[in-house]
């Protein structure tokens, strides 16, 4: 199909009227073309107001979706089930084991992957700007990154013109009543760099001239300077 | 992200990847009905239309990424599985019957006419409006493929009109309406 052909079935497409050779070819042409893509949006989104009816979900429905729902969330506990046992017997031989074990491993890895994955493309896709800065930031080669380890690793990075992203989603939430505090090494002295909420997220700062980053809580509203253990640091190389 | 009733659809998909149940339940609550409505009117059916809605929210919660906030809103992704669903069924073989019974009755009354259907009042009026405006032609090709679950190829030949002629005007029937609903200042519902 020509791109003349393929953009006039832009609209039937979007009601998924289209036969299934030229809903591949049309999916297929997409994944190049962002104006394409951005007409079968706008297509979609009409669709949604004539679709708009002011009616409420069943309510009964949703009990029959909740009952359906996997109990959450999966795999992460199964370590400990995972049949390790045969370790004991003699006749399995050592090497068997050992593969066994690689691949509970590797599942498990998988897994995990898969979550952690799945929660930072979410993070990712809320399109806060600022975690737009920090990933751009982190591409880029002349900037430097910071690994704040402690409980938790938190991870900073610090561009060229000095100025720094802190993505501190891997924090736990505190109470209301508490808020994180990021702080700068500037010479011998600790500075406040900001007061980063309860929840944090990401964060830009000035850091010039800071040579060391540290993370504390607080009460909230933040401290001008702090009595307390970092709760995570890291210092700029 | 305590109170989910005040939460972004889009933090309300972050906090359903992190596996809470009541950020579904919020989504379900705010695009359910839709979900529903539209099930219904393509399937035509309660019954298979309920499953449509059950598979649309446990796909949500299974492959919340799937949903790209960037791309559009939470509503127009859900009511486009939705859609995408509700006509695989319909284009089945096993329901082709039900779904020939179905159209029968739906010309024996009234047609296809949106007008019959019941309206979110604000937003629902000024979508009318900007479906009237459209000629005739357009609209009923819109119809029929949107609410009636037809491919293109189906609409031509129930209106007896080209092929090439119907895709066309789905297109650019799409395009005036959206012309129109920017104008009355309507965008997505969120």
């Amino acid at each position: 199909m020509t791109h003349e052909q393929l953009i006039e079935l832009l609209g039937a497409y979007a009601l998924d009227a289209v036969d299934d050779d030229e809903r591949v070819a049309i999916e297929e042409h997409l994944r190049t073309c962002p104006r394409c893509r951005a007409e079968v949006q706008e297509h979609r989104e009409v669709a949604t107001l004539l679709a708009h009816s002011g009616a409420d979900a069943p309510v009964g429905l949703w009990d029959r979706i909740v009952g359906s729902l996997d109990a959450a969330p999966p795999p992460l506990e199964l370590a400990p089930v995972l049949p390790i046992a045969p370790v004991r017997r003699r006749w399995v031989p050592a090497a068997a084991v050992a593969v066994a074990a690689a691949l509970i491993v590797a599942v498990l890895g998988v897994d995990l992957h898969h979550q952690t994955r799945r929660i930072d493309r979410l993070q990712a896709a809320v399109a806060d700007p600022m975690a737009t800065a920090f990933d751009r930031a982190l591409d880029d080669p002349s900037s430097r990154v910071v690994t704040l380890s402690g409980a938790r690793d938190v991870r900073a990075v610090i561009t060229a013109k000095g100025i720094g992203y802190l993505r501190a989603t891997g924090l736990p939430r505190l109470g209301a009543d508490r808020t994180y505090q990021l702080w700068g090494k500037v010479g011998d002295q600790l500075v406040s760099l900001g007061v980063l909420g309860n929840e944090p997220t990401v964060v830009a700062f000035g850091a010039q001239s800071v040579t060391l980053l540290a993370i504390t809580t607080e009460l909230a509203g933040g401290v001008v300077s702090t009595q307390q253990q970092p709760l995570v640091s890291g210092t700029l190389s | 992200m305590e109170d989910l009733a005040h939460a972004s659809d889009a933090a309300l998909v972050v906090a359903i990847g992190r596996w809470r149940q009541d950020a579904l339940a919020e989504a379900y609550r705010r695009h359910g009905g839709a979900v529903f409505g539209l099930a219904t009117r393509v399937v035509g059916d309660r019954t298979l239309a309920e499953e449509v809605v059950q598979e649309v929210f446990l796909r949500l919660w299974d492959t919340p990424d799937r949903f790209d906030p960037e791309r559009g809103s939470l509503r127009s992704y859900l009511l486009a599985q939705c859609h995408g669903r509700s006509v695989d069924l319909i284009r089945s073989e096993t329901s082709r019957r039900n779904r020939e019974e179905r159209e029968h009755r739906q010309r024996a009354e009234a047609g296809y006419d949106l007008e019959h259907e019941v309206w979110d009042l604000a937003v629902g009026d000024h979508v009318r409006d900007a479906m009237a405006t459209l000629p005739v032609e357009e609209r009923r090709a819109i119809e029929l493929a949107y609410f009636g679950g037809h491919s293109y190829r189906e609409v031509a030949a129930l209106l007896g009109e080209p092929e090439g002629t119907v895709k066309s005007r789905i297109r650019s029937g799409l395009q005036r309406l959206r012309g129109g609903l920017t104008k009355a200042g309507i965008g997505a519902p969120t």
